[in-house]
Formats: structure tokens, C-alpha cells, sequence
């Protein structure tokens, strides 16, 4: 049963993410003049098939079975099912009958409709055949997946970001270091203090102190005191200050 | 490029419909969070990426998802109104549907996540504003040139470079696990790589097959 509410949910989710990248796939052919949605790599490799159905469906292909592999192991579609395979199969289904690019991979209306389809069928296929992966196998899956994810959220994250801040310059190093340790003390993570110290630091670095950037430094300040509010930070700072003095006075 | 010349103001062309088409694809991938939410199935990106958003199931703390998210939205929408093409990897698959919900979730708002029809809904007003945002960015800056960043190519750069980690932390929790799922962990990163996929996939599969032959008890 659960199966076929799965399989549902998967034709209506497949049929809205083909719709929406065919469509904005299409018109990415037309910006900067209308606004397209997709990526720039995307558009290259479009462009790179040629208008080949062939070369359309085997690039498609090549990231399905690494799509697929991923969706076996640990439920996620990749990136690519919505950056390659929706958009380069629709346009080899659209170029089985015509060649005419502006007729075809350039038309958001026709796009949309053949990645659609394309979508439907894709997401379907990826859902319903790792849903009936045995427990046993998913279990091992999350025995392993969660504690490297567990290290790469609470180590490997914080420390890359924060190399990344110190390498950018000395106002984002200074203003992810501040940030950043205050939020690890603060918040249990340094990541969003960090990668607010890149941006203002960036952002002076590109347009000096002006309004917006310090309307954004005080609503960082805000943040921060809010949230370490709210998490009781204040209570807990104050204790093991005390707890520490009362050794030398006691 | 050479339809300069007539701007083509039906519902495919449009600036208005946009924010529809955006929206549209949000609520797809929103629900694809749903489904992995409740069944474990269908998130819209990378392992390392959703593996965020699965470690902050488990253990209750969603910062490091959201910021992650919500720095990928921030930088892609500022992107993408100053060149033309919105990257659906960075602010929609990675801030709507790892960001948004992790925030959620860090609220204790379960309900848009649980419920496929809210979820529907939020991803498609969530896409819309995100849309719209973008269509005001470009009316807005069309005219005043170029402007900051904010730092976003330094993000994303960090961000990849995460995600780049996981493959090798996978094999050392599955040896950690236990020595079949280790070696059979090894045994697919190494077949992966030969194959030249990214080692993540074979990882886990590796350890997958071996976990279900010889099972810890």
C-alpha cells in the first residue's frame, strides 16, 4: 500500500520539477533578455550535444545509473536529475521528431511539456524501485551514512569554512573568526557564523561601510543575542563564570 | 540570444510567469524533502548534502543544514537576477529543499514536512517569492551595474569542498561499523573510482551488500 502512495506522490513530483526545468532549461536560451532557470554548466551541455537526440539520451544516461546508485544507498536523486537527465531526455524526445533547435530545446513551451513526461517517469522509476530495498540493507546504509554525516556537520564543515573565511581576506578572516567561534559557543555549530563573517567581510570589501552593510551587522548582532537568549546561553555564560571565581574566593 | 529584437511577452517569455515556473518547480522539490522525510526516499540532491539534513533528523540540531541552505539561496538569487539563469542546484534544490525545511524542523514546525499537500503548497509560495524576488532584483539593478556579492563564490567554494569529504569519512565509519562492511565499503569506493564515479555512491553500496550478507548482530 505504501508503495502505491509513494508512487503516486512521485508522478505529481515529477511532473511539477520536469515542468518547471524544462521550461526554465528553454529559456535559458534567451537570457539575459528573459529570465532562465537551470545552471550554466547545464546550458554548456546542452549546447555540447549538438542537437543529437542520441548524444541528448546517453549523457542523460550516463547520470541516471549514478543517480540511481545514490538513490539506492542513501535515498537522494543527485543534483543532476533535475540539472541533466530531466532536461537532456526531453530534449532527445522532442528531437526524435525534429531536428529544429528553435522548435525544440529552445521552445519553453514544448520543454515543458516533454520534461514533464520525462520527469514523471524518471522520478517514479528512482522512487519506487529503492522503496522496496530490503530493511536489513537500509539499515546498514544508516549505521554508516550517519555517523560520517554527524562528523562532516560538526568537524570537517566548520573547519573548511572557516579556512575559506581566512583565505578570503583579512575582513571576512576576522569577521568569520569572531562570528564563527561565537556561534560554535553560542548556537553548538560554527557554520552560520561563519559564513555571516564571509559575508560581511565580503560585502565591505566589495562596497564599503555603507547603510546596507551596517544595517546587516546589526542585524547579525541581533541575531546572536536572540538566539543565545533563547537558548539560555546567558545563564549558563554567567554560572560557569561564577562557579570558576567561587574556587579562588571560597 | 538573437531574439532581442522582439520581446516576446506570451506566458513562456514572460517576467510574470516566472515566479509560476519557479514556484512549480519548488513545490516538486519540497515534496521530493517530504518523501525523504517520511519514507527515507527522493530528496532532489547530493548524498553529502541530504546526509546534513538525515544527521539533523537523528540528532535534533538543524543549524549547520540551515545555514548551509540558506547561504546557497542567498548567493544563487543575487546570482542568478544579475545574469539571467537562476541555478536550481544551488537556490532551489539545496536552500528550498534542504534549508527551508531544516529551519522548519529547527522551529519544531513539523507540519510542511509531514503533510505532502502542505508541502505542496509551501514549496510552491516559497518558489513564487523566491521568483518574484528575483524579478524585482532585475528591474531593480537592470540600470544601477554591477554591485557585491557578498561573498557568495567563497560559500559555494567551501560548501563543495565539504561535500568532497564525505567519501572518505563514509569508508571510516564503516569500519567502524565492522571489518566486512569496512572491507566491502573499500571494495566499492575502489570500483567506483576505477569506474570514475564519485567514491560516495560506492561507498555506501559496497557497505550495503556486505552489511546485508554479514549482518551485525
Amino acid at each position: 500500500m505504501e508503495i502505491l502512495i509513494i508512487a503516486l506522490k512521485s508522478i505529481v513530483i515529477g511532473g511539477l520539477c520536469g515542468f518547471g526545468v524544462g521550461a526554465g532549461a528553454a529559456r535559458m536560451f534567451h537570457a539575459p533578455t528573459y529570465q532562465g532557470m537551470g545552471a550554466f554548466r547545464t546550458l554548456g551541455e546542452l549546447n555540447s550535444c549538438e542537437s543529437d537526440p542520441a548524444a541528448h539520451f546517453s549523457f542523460g544516461l550516463g547520470f541516471f545509473f549514478n543517480a540511481w546508485a545514490s538513490s539506492v544507498a542513501a535515498g537522494s536523486f543527485t543534483q543532476d536529475v533535475d540539472h541533466r537527465i530531466i532536461p537532456n531526455w526531453g530534449a532527445a524526445l522532442l528531437m526524435i521528431k525534429n531536428r529544429n533547435l528553435e522548435q525544440t530545446l529552445h521552445s519553453p513551451k514544448k520543454m515543458a511539456f516533454a520534461c514533464a513526461l520525462i520527469g514523471v517517469i524518471v522520478v517514479l522509476f528512482l522512487n519506487t524501485t529503492t522503496s522496496v530495498i530490503p530493511d536489513s540493507l537500509k539499515i546498514t546504509a544508516t549505521k554508516v551514512l550517519v555517523p560520517a554525516a554527524n562528523l562532516l556537520v560538526a568537524t570537517v564543515m566548520p573547519v573548511i569554512f572557516w579556512l575559506a573565511a581566512l583565505d578570503a581576506g583579512r575582513r571576512s578572516g576576522f569577521w568569520g573568526t569572531l562570528f564563527g567561534g561565537l556561534a560554535q559557543l553560542i548556537m553548538g555549530n560554527a557554520v552560520p557564523g561563519l559564513v555571516l563573517g564571509i559575508l560581511i567581510g565580503k560585502g565591505v570589501d566589495d562596497s564599503g561601510w555603507n547603510r546596507v552593510m551596517k544595517i546587516m551587522l546589526a542585524a547579525v548582532i541581533v541575531l546572536f543575542v536572540m538566539s543565545g537568549y533563547f537558548r539560555g546561553f546567558d545563564m549558563k555564560m554567567i554560572n560557569s563564570f561564577r562557579d570558576g571565581l567561587s574556587y579562588w574566593f571560597k | 540570444m538573437n531574439t532581442q529584437t522582439t520581446i516576446n511577452k506570451s506566458f513562456w517569455y514572460a517576467d510574470w510567469s516566472f515566479p509560476i515556473l519557479c514556484g512549480l518547480l519548488s513545490a516538486g522539490i519540497f515534496a521530493g524533502t517530504h518523501t525523504f522525510y517520511v519514507y527515507g526516499i527522493g530528496a532532489f540532491n547530493e548524498i553529502a548534502f541530504v546526509a546534513m539534513l538525515k544527521s539533523g533528523m537523528t540528532t535534533g540540531d538543524y543549524g549547520a543544514v540551515a545555514a548551509f541552505g540558506a547561504s546557497f539561496l542567498f548567493a544563487r538569487v543575487i546570482e542568478g537576477s544579475l545574469v539571467g539563469i537562476l541555478d536550481i542546484g544551488g537556490a532551489l534544490q539545496t536552500g528550498i529543499g534542504l534549508g527551508v525545511p531544516a529551519l522548519l524542523l529547527a522551529g519544531g514546525y513539523t507540519l510542511p514536512i509531514e503533510n505532502f499537500l502542505v508541502a505542496l503548497l509551501t514549496g510552491l509560495l516559497l518558489g513564487m517569492a523566491i521568483g518574484l524576488l528575483i524579478i524585482l532584483i532585475r528591474k531593480f539593478t537592470v540600470n544601477s551595474g554591477g554591485g557585491s556579492t557578498f561573498g557568495a563564490d567563497v560559500m559555494m567554494g567551501a560548501g563543495n569542498a565539504s561535500g568532497r569529504f564525505l567519501g572518505p569519512m563514509i569508508i571510516l565509519s564503516a569500519m567502524v561499523a565492522s571489518i566486512p562492511i569496512g572491507i566491502g565499503s573499500l571494495l566499492g569506493a575502489l570500483l567506483f573510482y576505477v569506474w570514475k564515479k564519485p567514491i560516495t555512491g560506492g561507498a555506501i553500496l559496497g557497505a550495503m551488500i556486505f552489511g546485508g550478507i554479514f549482518p551485525i548482530i
